[in-house]
């Protein structure tokens, strides 16, 4: 018997390695488990974080992150204005909360895209993350995080300039508190699914696609009542708002911040309005509504994910540069 | 060994030309936290129009950062240096129509253009007519042996193949000077040693042309270089050609000497005038029972070998094999530094917090180049043989 | 193996170093058609970008449309948001394909190169702007037909001749202007890639990228002097929509044809003393091969 198997206790010349407190191989570190998925998100989460604040100038990181989405709002605000003046305080408020939300929406989805780019194209450290025993997906999220929090520093930032400069009407005491609870809490994880669809899309294509989660996020623009009610919109059209998250989530917001206001959902001749017979959703359907359609889209992201995970390896993917 | 020849004509035109390379009293200093880092203390270097010069020294030596100011990349914190007359701050235009460069571990280019394409592009860069850069790309392109890659994309390539690629485009406009900065790093010995042979071939092919090469492979100098300079912390060491170095360090010629048979064994062969050292090699201490007599001789030089020869002549030894040891340059590197490239002292300052306030340090160390290694004077150097 | 290495050997390397001014006319030229190959051959080959920079950019055209459906505006409004859809294209393009690319070249090693070969950086970055305006120009053309076709956007235009000088002007103010700001965030590294982020919403927004700029007063009027898609979109609007009952724009669009003549002469020349005075600027301080900032 050797001395490493005498004091091991190892019986095999295979287990016969040196004892962890040597800093030999602890077998035990292969089985993985929620303590290493923990350890795995919160380290990335704390890396995005050290790399979205690493700027030179904290005043120009303040002005990133209060001009991209106050001006983002102003827009609309002066569209507003140049068409029907003063006269209609609540479409303020309507297109103020909506593009502060939206903030939300962009970060998260750029976070997670950017992330492979970044890890890609500019740092070239994909291959190592994937080739390290955590999971690719917990680290992205991890890292998609700090952006999320970041979008959220500006949707408060919009909102309170909103409230203090733009006349937004806003009573804090009405605030339905445990709808904004439930619902941001529900909806940030479906913005996070989108965020893993668009990265697996990114996993897929050249550096160009940078600008791919502003084009999606333009899309879903469209069709989520972030600025005008969908009633506007053709049925079938309609229809796609329906079954996206994002309009659950942002209608939810809408209702437990401004109680009483347009709905983005519903509406007079909504498609909403035909198939419930209401004009205006109940807090417990937005929930209902939300958690489904959430669920589905978290699904479907980790499946895309996976997919494209596995075709990344496939083809070569993973340490690729694409520039052009 | 893959020296290239050295013809009295490139030396007849090397002295119609100003220096390809005249680098005086260069100094670079970065200004990085917690300290300024000095990459280069007062570099003075000449290279000769046509040479193959060499940059000999340990990673953080300055090589890298005197080729980025040879090839306008940096500027110069003091000093001047010029390529063929001009100089490398202000008549950068004209130094870069004449110049390339190709790095070890470059991964630049564009991943999804084929080897062809890319290589193409940079032709134009340099002003080459479409058409004929083109022709000239696959010409490169089967020059460097890529002919079965030229149309696959650059990100698929294996790091020998996008070096050879790297190769192609450095002679893309047939530069006057040609700027290696560790070519073969991270190449296996195929890889490497294929990159060795187009360099050479290139030179060979198209005389006058210059190369300056910087590397930590000593036997890479070694091979190629007609003169090399030694570099450590920002100073030229030494310099001169491959012999001229070693011979610093060899104080005596060391011969490993094999005969039949010797009476009275190595130790008889020592009173011998000039015979420093005669010793049974290593092999022969095993105990075992040998036909033949190994020796390592060490004799004050080259000359007493003959009297060595004769006497083993008379005492009716016949002699099997004979062959000189050399020191390396790395024997020339710990000589110069006391200690090896891969070593640093104990009392070493790290290298980015190195004070560069010169009147701290005690005298510095003669390290100016002995002028009786300074190289050939130009129309004094012999016809070499090329050895491949 | 000779043939193969030399090409058109030169008596000496001052001969080959004294270019004409033609072939340095000529090596500019070549540069931009070899720079603009990457991204062509680019597009060919990996085809995301259709759905990406088309139909997606579309959608979120239409969502800007819908707003002003909702608020019952009046049709020409619509046109607005159409006409401000197709051409936020173009600055993207200089934002994301012009202003920031030297520095990502520096993150690919590539820059080194460009810095180390005789050509002109400015006629890399003309060649960068001009591979990246096929593709925005396809995504221009698309949003402004299909917009219009499905919104049903009635243009009246009277001065073919002048708004097609507006609209080739704007473009050369504006690969202009992102030459001065490649060359400035060559400098500012890693800021440039947030100040790329600050350069769409708010300058949509300056620009009255929806709605008339004059209605934003003095920040409009600031705009209108300093900002090549704020004077551009302006005179574009007032030519395509020449029949409007009411003042859109100001002010003439013969006088924002000369400021974007001004604009395109000013920042070209900015872009060509900047670029020196960066470049020299790094090569001072070694930022041309520093790739984390």
């Amino acid at each position: 018997m050797s001395a490493f198997e005498a004091t091991s206790g190892a019986t095999s010349p295979a287990a016969g390695l040196a004892p962890p407190e040597w800093g030999g191989f602890d077998p035990a570190r292969t089985r993985g488990g929620p303590g290493d998925v923990m350890r795995a998100f919160k380290t990335s989460t704390v890396l995005g974080w050290q790399m979205e604040a690493n700027w030179t100038d904290p005043i120009l990181f303040f002005i990133y992150s209060v001009a991209k989405p106050v001006a983002s709002a102003l827009i609309l605000v002066f569209m507003l204005e140049v068409i029907a003046g003063g006269s209609r305080p609540e479409y303020r408020a309507f297109v103020v909360v909506g593009s502060a939300l939206w903030a939300f929406v962009l970060s998260g989805m750029s976070g997670l895209a950017w992330t492979v780019l970044d890890d890609r194209e500019r740092y070239r450290m994909l291959k190592y993350v994937y080739v390290s025993p955590s999971d690719f997906l917990v680290v992205l999220l991890g890292r998609g995080v700090a952006r999320v929090a970041v979008g959220g520093m500006g949707a408060l930032i919009t909102l309170l300039f909103g409230v203090l400069l733009l006349g937004v009407p806003f009573d804090f005491t009405t605030v339905n508190w445990p709808l904004f609870v439930v619902v941001m809490a529900s909806g940030l994880v479906s913005i996070v699914a989108i965020g893993v669809m668009l990265a697996a899309v990114c996993l897929q294509t050249r550096q160009e696609s940078w600008s791919y989660p502003e084009a999606v996020g333009g899309a879903l623009f469209l069709v989520s009542g972030a600025v005008f009610p969908i009633v506007v919109l053709p049925q079938a059209v309609q229809a796609i708002g329906l079954l996206t998250p994002l309009s659950w989530w942002i209608e939810g917001i809408r209702q437990s911040l401004f109680p009483g206001g347009i709905t983005s959902v519903g509406g007079d001749g909504s498609l909403f309005q035909s198939l419930t017979g209401q004009p205006v959703p109940a807090p417990a359907q937005i929930v209902v509504a939300l958690l489904v359609t959430g669920t589905v889209a978290t699904l479907a992201s980790i499946a895309v994910f996976r997919t494209s995970d596995r075709r990344a390896k496939d083809r070569g993917l993973l340490d690729r540069t694409t520039g052009s | 060994m893959l020296r290239v020849p050295v013809s009295a004509e490139s030396s007849g035109q090397r002295q119609s030309q100003p220096l390809a390379i005249d680098v005086r009293g260069i100094r670079r200093v970065y200004d990085t936290k917690p300290a300024p880092v000095v990459a280069l203390q007062g570099v003075d270097l000449q290279v000769e129009p046509g040479e193959f010069f060499g940059l000999l020294g340990p990673n953080g030596a300055g090589k890298t950062t005197l080729i980025k100011i040879l090839t306008t990349l940096l500027l110069p914190s003091e000093g001047t240096a010029k390529i063929f007359g001009f100089d490398v701050e202000h008549q950068t235009k004209q130094i870069r129509r004449i110049m390339n460069m190709v790095a070890g571990g470059e991964q630049s280019g564009y991943g999804i253009l084929t080897v062809r394409e890319q290589l193409w592009m940079f032709s134009q860069f340099y002003g080459l007519p479409s058409k004929d850069g083109w022709r000239r790309v696959d010409e490169l392109i089967e020059a460097v042996g890529l002919d079965e890659q030229r149309e696959q994309r650059v990100s698929t390539l294996s790091t020998g193949q996008r070096q050879k690629m790297n190769f192609a485009r450095g002679l893309l406009n047939d530069p006057w000077i040609f700027f290696l900065d560790e070519p073969t790093l991270g190449l296996d010995v195929a890889a490497a040693r294929a990159v060795r042979e187009l360099v050479v071939a290139w030179k060979a092919a198209v005389p006058g042309r210059t190369i300056l090469l910087t590397t930590h492979y000593m036997a890479e100098a070694d091979e190629l270089c007609e003169r090399i300079a030694i570099v450590d912390h920002g100073r030229i060491l030494a310099l001169g050609t491959p012999d001229e170095l070693k011979r610093r360090v060899q104080r005596e010629s060391v011969f490993r000497l094999e005969v039949d048979r010797l009476d009275g064994g190595p130790g008889s062969l020592r009173g011998l005038p000039g015979v420093l050292s005669a010793a049974a090699a290593a092999a022969q201490d095993d105990g075992k029972e040998r036909q033949t007599v190994e020796i390592n001789l060490a004799l004050r030089d080259d000359g007493v070998l003959g009297t060595v020869v004769g006497t083993l002549a008379e005492r009716g030894s016949h002699i099997l094999g004979l062959r000189k040891s050399e020191p390396s340059l790395e024997d020339v590197f710990v000589e110069l530094v006391g200690r090896g490239f891969d070593e640093e002292l104990d009392d070493d300052v790290p290298r980015d917090s190195i004070d560069h306030d010169d009147s701290d340090d005690g005298p510095a160390p003669d390290l100016t180049p002995d002028p009786r290694d300074t190289a050939h004077e130009p129309g004094e150097r012999e016809e070499e043989e090329a050895v491949v | 193996m000779s043939n193969a290495f030399a090409y058109r050997p030169t008596a000496s390397p001052q001969e080959a170093a004294a270019w004409s001014r033609r072939q340095i006319l000529l090596t500019d030229l070549r540069t931009i058609a070899g720079r603009a190959y990457p991204r062509v051959r680019g597009m060919a080959r990996e085809k995301s970008w259709v759905f990406f920079e088309i139909l997606l950019p579309f959608l979120a055209t239409s969502a800007f449309v819908f707003v002003y459906r909702a608020l019952q505006a009046p049709p020409e409004y619509i046109g607005f948001v159409v006409l401000g859809g197709a051409m936020t294209a173009f600055w993207l393009n200089v934002i994301w394909m012009m202003a920031q690319q030297l520095w990502w070249e520096k993150s690919q090693g590539n820059l080194e190169l460009y810095f180390a070969a005789p050509m002109n950086i400015m006629s890399v970055l003309f060649g960068m702007a001009f591979g990246g305006f096929i593709m925005a120009s396809t995504r221009a053309a698309a949003v402004l037909v299909v917009a219009t076709v499905i919104y049903g956007v009635t243009f009246a235009i009277d001065q073919w001749f002048l708004l097609l000088a507006v609209f080739f002007l704007t473009l050369a103010a504006l690969y202009g202007l992102g030459m001065v700001l490649a060359s400035l965030f060559l400098m500012w590294g890693r800021e440039a890639w947030h100040l790329t982020q600050l350069l769409v919403e708010p300058v949509y927004f300056v620009s009255g990228l929806n709605f008339p700029v004059a209605r934003l007063g003095m920040i409009g009027a600031l705009a209108i002097a300093t900002l090549p898609l704020a004077v551009g979109l302006d005179a574009m609007r007032q030519l395509a929509f020449a029949d409007a009952a009411y003042p859109i724009g100001t002010p003439p669009p013969e006088i924002e044809a000369l400021i974007l003549v001004g604009m395109t002469i000013v920042f070209t020349l900015l872009a060509r003393f900047t670029l020196k005075r960066l470049e020299r600027r790094a090569r001072q301080e070694g930022r041309l091969s520093v790739r984390w900032q």
